[in-house]
């Protein structure tokens, strides 16, 4: 089944039909998204900043992470759940767009980043004078900046 | 309306406006920082408000996450000011002849009172060390809510439709 056939069905789906129909469930569905994603931006950039060495954070950085994390999972977890939604509401669209794959792209790589930091950075918060906590954090700010530009594009570009 | 028609006349006439409507660009990016800025307000927010509803940095006293969190606060909303004027300049037709962007505009400046008061409220109370009032409970909660209101009251500029005779 090929990705165009996918966004095809998608696309006759009661959902889909209902966001096309509704101008308030769409509305409210992306306000949703955009509360989600600040919540995870807001939160990962102390995080990231923290890790960096800069920003208003108190504690470690050990101490910041399990602080913090909590509220980037549940605006991960709130965001994903709103972004499928709104995928529907226009599935071929998305399908063909450039920045929804850049977007997605780059969700990937900070997803590999945080398993990269998990495995291996993690366990050098405590070393004084270590930089690849310093380096991971900089690339997850970079590559959460990059998300947010991709998301906003899309909407200009569809 | 005639003072809000006039000025949008004159906004659409300033440099301001020429250098924001000729670059294609510009306008989802001041989009993105005004994202940004949405981010740093929600966060700085959570954390005086998740303070006083004990749930966050428990162990140090209101005050002074209060007064950490303040700056972020007071900057990011100067960069959505910054921004929104910006954005209204590249349209100012749009936002100024909706109901909802005066809405929005009123919940942003309770819920940046209601962040800001919970310093006040703190030292009011003086419930000592680490302890907060039920007062600032409920503050937080309201405040808290009423962001989220600024946030689904500023994604429905896009939808909402304009006054009867708003220019076109």
């Amino acid at each position: 089944m090929s990705l165009q056939s996918v966004a095809l069905w998608l696309s006759e789906t009661p959902l889909a039909l209902e966001l096309a129909d509704s101008n308030w469930l769409f509305g409210t569905v992306e306000a949703l998204h955009v509360a989600a994603l600040t919540l995870v931006i807001g939160s990962i950039a102390l995080v990231d900043l923290r890790l960096i060495g800069v920003g208003p954070a108190r504690g470690t950085a050990q101490e910041v992470l399990e602080r913090l994390v909590p509220f980037t999972l549940v605006g991960f977890a709130l965001a994903l759940a709103s972004g499928s939604v709104l995928l529907f509401a226009n599935p071929i669209g998305y399908s063909e767009n450039f920045w929804f794959a850049a977007k997605f792209s780059l969700l990937a790589l900070a997803g590999i980043n945080a398993l990269v930091f998990h495995l291996f950075a993690q366990s050098k918060l405590a070393e004084p004078g270590s930089v690849i906590p310093r380096i991971s954090g900089a690339i997850s700010l970079s590559l959460w900046l990059g998300i947010v530009i991709a998301g906003r594009w899309i909407g200009y570009t569809l | 309306m005639s003072l809000l028609v006039d000025f949008a006349a004159w906004l659409g006439t300033t440099s301001l406006s020429a250098l924001v409507i000729g670059h294609d660009w510009l306008v989802p990016a001041i989009q993105v920082v005004h994202i940004l800025a949405v981010a740093g307000v929600l966060i700085a927010s959570l954390h005086i408000h998740l303070r006083a509803l004990n749930l966050l940095e428990r162990d140090v006293a209101q005050e002074q996450v209060t007064a950490r969190f303040l700056p972020i606060l007071w900057g990011a909303l100067g960069v959505l000011a910054f921004t929104g004027l910006l954005l209204i300049a590249s349209e100012p037709t749009r936002a100024m002849f909706r109901t909802i962007f005066w809405v929005k505009l009123a919940l942003a400046t309770a819920a940046s009172i209601g962040t800001w008061a919970q310093g006040p409220l703190a030292l009011r109370f003086n419930t000592g060390g680490v302890a907060v009032s039920p007062a600032q409970r409920v503050l937080a909660v309201a405040t808290l809510l009423v962001w989220l209101g600024v946030i689904y009251a500023g994604r429905w500029i896009a939808y909402a439709d304009a006054w009867a005779g708003a220019p076109a």
